[in-house]
């Protein structure tokens, strides 16, 4: 496979050049030759290390011959050839069959008593042969060797565990005290290192003495494998950090603290930042330690608390100040690597918290002529989004001067900034859109172009001055543009934007010359922005040409291209379906439409009514966007380049949400889907029909440290409700049997009655298990209200932690956990209207009800609208879901009530920091009832 | 000084003099294959021993002697490994448990098949009844009988009763060894 490669380097290689498998392995005889001649063999090793290397392969029949040749060679004393085999033994072990042969003499290599320099080598090797049903029988070997005193040979153990720890979890488990020592072991001191030199100098050369080592890296290796062992049990882990970190507070710099190892200090402060963003209540705690190791005495310990405090979820920028100082401090460090980590933190922080990084302007100024591009790069782009207006023009001339020079990669982290920064300075939009359409002429691959691209779409949206002449510079791309998928897309903003401008005619010409030299889809997406530019445009003559050249395009030998064609013709001359097919921009919520089509074609009876559409809940195309933003900013932000992120709400909301964005996401809609997955395999549940909500978020009734952990998932069905209780039990020396669920109404006249309980029949340590209680409605006119106590009940079997064998005998429990509360919103499934006031004034007054509420325990406008979007179930509407003021705001809300009836609220509330916030909610809907069964939920 | 010269003296000596001799040791799990090396080797009789998974190689120099001991383990998959061992050795060791009456069917059967062996042919086999020190050990001449050996006419095969623990016979099994290492040189 790397016969390129082997070409290129042919010098290096020497008596490797040649290297014939057959004639290797022929030569492999000299295996099974007595005596054994030490140099031959591991030359010959090495050449077969070689061959594996270089990805020569190898069958496993090969393989398995020459590993029993192999192991001829355990005759031989040679130390160094024993270390060969050991390696070869390693490159074999996962092609060649009964590997396990070499276990004993492995294991008889490893033992204390072999005073020799390969033990070490010899506990790796073994790992790699050894699987989970042979652990056991090493187990004694290797957890002694865990603890040895000899960082070498403890490192190897640590880390041979850590790769077998997936397959003998429970084995492994049992060492975590011997890991523990292993953290805790003293260096080996220069006393000891001198006294072994001593000895091994006076009882002849014959015995080896391992090499002392500083480095103490088996702490890192413990330290990982201790958190491997323990990371499922959060106490268990912070009392660690804080034991370790707790002993080095006495005295940075004195060496008296437990961990010595700088790589084991990086391992424990990104434990703890995960500490930290799990558990809100260890937040100050981890914090205080993160911020302490800013002070540690080495620079990596450093960065990666620094690194940790800078990611750490909405951080606030008290707290990023001492992180930043440690930044500030790398940046002007003669050493590449420092500066390299430290501008790229802080880049990626710029995108969250510029002003945070401000302080840092003036060290990144220097870094802007650093002889390393990709700190330079990294320099410019947080600059841009750090500086202010004035700076701007000179920091785009830098970049001008190098874009020739930097990768595509980095192009893109340009690009990327630059579109964020347009959108922070509006009135500078000139020069970028200059700079944009520059690079957009020169050579790069398709993810630089889309970058460019999408930079633009951006200004075209969001800045309205820009928008002829960015449209005019996309025109002038989609001339000569190689990547098909980016044509088809500027295509589509040209029909959508084109019409609106000033003199759409101009693109017309543009468009058209693509239908004449592209390819079939750029032909058909040319096709149909030409037909928006019939609609839409109000001049009948552009209608009358585009209807000459729609009908040119009739003669297209693509079925497509023809068959659009065809369509727009047709529509043109009709203005009313124009109208719904060509102008309307609201679509419907895919995810959901696909789940109740295929409920509609799985189901027999609903075969004989049609498909019922109003019930799927509709979104405009910039919720759609939003949608698809989301898994695209996550996609970027994993990017091996780790800086990222377009996701232009997160970087500058106040800015985008004063224009037409609609952010409200539609969350649940993909759960739900899964939910209706997991319900219809159950046929008690599948026979009540259509699922009508899920709760989005499952309530939590339990603390989440308690002995079982119980969430539950409210199910509205026509007729019935369905609770799925979801029941983790933690305990490792229980088995919870027959787990069920007893719920008690809190009234008895709620309106429900129990129909049956699906029980669960086992439930072992730590896999969770669902319990599924359900009720039917006896009373379909109203919706039941109230709370449910609930207490599970089950069989325990106590069972050994570590086999998981159960005793024969079970006792009966019962666990009390918190009370479930059915609501309004519920029953509301949230949905989107592309026209509020025209479904207000629609539904009229007949069916309103207006109620005035005083929130005095409400802290802002914003706290009161997602409470209020939660109670009722409702989707914002109008982007009214986040305040602009913080005084004044009317909130939109749209939803469908229980059997698809329409639902609409609005709230005007006023907040003070005295009475806190005052609101008027009117809600409408088609009958008083409904209304006022909503309105409730905020009482 | 004294020390370099005497140690160039039994270099030389052991250029004419040396016997390389290389044995496998098979048979059934718990027979006392590794036991037997330790004997051997040292001198020393354990009772604790763990099972060989796998192999164990030793080299013991019993005066000018030199013998390499192949000592393969006897659980059921690693028997089918027991021939790779075998190939271009100087004598086969095949011990067996004498006291434990139920595994000799099973004990025949592995040495059958692995005498049948092309590979194998001609190679000396020595088989050994150890455990004799046991209240119900077999004596020598019904071990002959209930391994068959008298039916192997195609090779030198003998047949000793021995005790690692107790070292007996161990002085007569170690001749017959060496005198297979002299017999090929």
């Amino acid at each position: 496979m790397n016969l390129s490669k082997k070409d290129e380097d042919s010098g290096d290689l020497g008596i490797f050049y040649h290297l014939d498998k057959t004639t290797v392995l022929q030569e492999a005889r000299v295996f099974n030759e007595t005596p054994i001649v030490p140099r031959k063999c591991r030359l010959l090793l090495t050449k077969i290390i070689y061959l594996l290397y270089i990805g020569e392969p190898m069958a496993t029949t090969e393989a398995t011959e020459l590993f029993f040749s192999v192991t001829k060679l355990f005759q031989s004393k040679d130390i160094a050839l024993r270390q060969m085999v050991y390696l070869v033994i390693k490159e074999l072990s996962s092609i060649a069959e009964d590997v396990i042969m070499v276990t004993s003499s492995l294991m008889k290599d490893m033992q204390p008593k072999s005073d020799v320099i390969y033990r070490a080598n010899a506990i790796r090797a073994l790992c790699k042969i050894t699987d989970a049903s042979m652990l056991p029988s090493v187990e004694r070997f290797l957890k002694a060797a865990v603890v040895d005193k000899t960082p070498s040979i403890s490192s190897a153990a640590i880390v041979s565990s850590y790769h077998l720890f997936p397959a003998g979890k429970d084995v492994i488990k049992r060492w975590a005290n011997e890991v523990h020592e292993a953290i805790n072991s003293k260096p080996t001191s220069l006393v000891g290192s001198a006294s072994s030199y001593l000895t091994s100098f006076s009882t002849s050369s014959s015995s080896y003495s391992t090499p002392p080592s500083s480095s103490n890296i088996n702490q890192y290796h413990a330290l990982g494998l201790l958190y491997l062992i323990r990371q499922h049990d959060r106490m268990a882990v912070t009392k660690l950090i804080q034991q370790l970190a707790g002993s080095s507070r006495g005295g940075f710099g004195s060496s008296s603290g437990i961990l010595r190892n700088t790589f084991a200090y990086c391992l424990l402060i990104r434990f703890a930042a995960k500490i930290l963003d799990e558990d809100p209540n260890s937040r100050q705690p981890m914090y205080d330690l993160l911020e302490g190791w800013l002070r540690h005495k080495s620079d990596i310990v450093n960065f990666e608390a620094a690194k940790a405090i800078c990611n750490i979820k909405d951080v606030t920028s008290k707290e990023l100040y001492p992180a930043i100082n440690v930044l500030q401090l790398f940046l002007s460090s003669p050493r590449f690597t420092l500066r390299f980590a430290a501008i790229r933190t802080l880049n990626k922080l710029a995108m969250t918290h510029p002003t945070s990084v401000q302080p840092c302007n003036l060290d990144m100024e220097n870094l802007i002529t650093d002889q390393n591009r990709s700190v330079a790069t990294f320099a410019i782009t947080t600059l841009l989004k750090t500086g202010n207006e004035a700076s701007v023009d000179r920091l785009m001339k830098q970049i001008t001067g190098f874009m020739s020079e930097i990768s595509d990669e980095f192009k893109v982290i340009v690009v990327d900034a630059i579109r964020s920064l347009c959108l922070k300075f509006p009135t500078k939009q000139a020069v970028m859109l200059g700079f944009l359409s520059g690079v957009l002429r020169d050579e790069g691959g398709y993810e630089f172009k889309r970058a460019v691209v999408e930079a633009i779409f951006d200004l075209v949206k969001f800045i309205p001055e820009s928008k002829e002449a960015a449209l005019a510079h996309l025109c002038e791309f989609i001339e000569d543009c190689e990547f098909t998928k980016l044509s088809v897309r500027v295509l589509h903003l040209l029909g959508v934007e084109g019409p609106k401008t000033a003199t759409p005619t101009k693109y017309i010409r543009y468009i058209y010359n693509r239908v004449i030299l592209e390819n079939s889809i750029v032909r058909a997406a040319a096709v149909s922005a030409l037909a928006k530019f019939g609609v839409s445009v109000e001049d009948p003559e552009v209608k009358k040409s585009i209807k000459v050249l729609l009908t040119r395009c009739l003669d297209d030998n693509d079925d497509e291209v023809r068959d659009r064609a065809t369509l727009y013709l047709r529509l043109l001359d009709e203005d009313e379906n124009a109208e719904k097919y060509l102008k309307d921009d609201s679509t419907y919520s895919l995810a959901a439409l696909e789940r109740q089509l295929v409920q509609y074609v799985s189901s027999s009876e609903s075969a004989e009514k049609p498909f019922d559409l109003s019930a799927v809940p509709k979104i405009t195309k910039s919720q759609a966007e939003a949608e698809n933003l989301r898994p695209r900013s996550f996609d970027l932000a994993t990017q091996t380049i780790g800086v990222s992120s377009p996701a232009v709400s997160g970087i500058i909301p106040a800015t985008i949400s004063t224009t037409s964005r609609d952010a409200t996401p539609t969350p649940g809609i993909d759960q739900q889907q899964l939910y209706t997955q997991q319900l219809e395999k159950i046929p008690e549940i599948a026979a009540f029909g259509t699922l009508f909500k899920s709760s989005v978020k499952p309530v939590e009734l339990t603390e989440s440290e308690t002995e079982y952990v119980v969430s539950c998932v409210k199910h509205v069905f026509n007729g019935h409700i369905v609770f799925q209780f979801n029941i983790n039990n933690t305990l490792n020396d229980q088995l919870l049997e027959n787990v069920s669920v007893v719920m008690q109404p809190e009234s008895d006249d709620i309106g429900l009655e129990e129909e049956f309980v699906i029980p669960t029949s086992k439930l072992p340590y730590d896999q969770p298990g669902s319990v599924y209680v359900a009720f039917k409605r006896t009373n379909l006119d109203e919706c039941p209200l109230g709370s449910f106590s609930n207490t599970l009940k089950f069989v325990v079997k106590d069972c050994d932690p570590t086999s998981g064998e159960p005793d024969e005998e079970g006792y009966e429990d019962e666990y009390l956990v918190e009370d479930v509360e059915l609501v309004t919103g519920d029953y509301v499934l949230p949905t989107y209207i592309s026209d509020f006031q025209g479904a207000w004034d629609k539904l009229g007054e007949d069916g309103q009800v207006v109620e005035t509420f005083a929130l005095t325990a409400a802290k802002s406008l914003k706290a009161a609208c997602t409470t209020l979007i939660e109670l009722l179930g409702m989707s914002a509407v109008e982007n009214t879901g986040t305040p602009q003021s913080t005084s004044v705001h009317t909130l939109l809300l749209s939803g469908i009530f229980f059997g698809g009836m329409e639902v609409l609220a609005k709230s005007r509330m006023t907040f003070s920091p005295s009475t806190g916030v005052t609101m008027e909610l009117s809600v409408r809907s088609s009958s008083q009832e409904i209304s006022r069964t909503v309105i409730s939920a905020v009482v | 000084m004294a020390s370099i010269l005497r140690s160039f003296l039994d270099w030389l000596r052991s250029l004419f003099f040396k016997t390389e001799l290389e044995l496998t040791l098979v048979g059934l799990q718990n027979s006392g294959k590794t036991t037997l090396v330790n004997v051997i080797a040292s001198g020393q009789f354990s009772e604790d021993m763990i099972p060989t998974v796998g192999f164990n190689m030793r080299k013991v120099t019993k005066g000018s002697v030199t013998m390499k001991l192949w000592d393969i383990g006897g659980q059921p998959r690693f028997r089918s490994m027991w021939e790779r061992y075998c190939r271009g050795v100087n004598a086969i060791v095949f011990v067996i448990d004498s006291a434990d009456h139920e595994k000799l069917d099973a004990a025949r059967t592995e040495l059958r098949n692995l005498l049948e062996k092309p590979q194998l042919a001609n190679i000396p086999v020595l088989v050994l009844g150890n455990k004799n020190d046991l209240p119900d050990a077999l004596p020598v001449e019904k071990i002959i009988d209930e391994m068959n050996l008298k039916s192997i006419n195609n090779r030198e095969v003998s047949c000793y009763s021995i005790s690692a623990k107790n070292q007996v016979n161990i002085d007569i099994t170690l001749q017959w060894l060496i005198k297979k290492g002299k017999g090929t040189k």
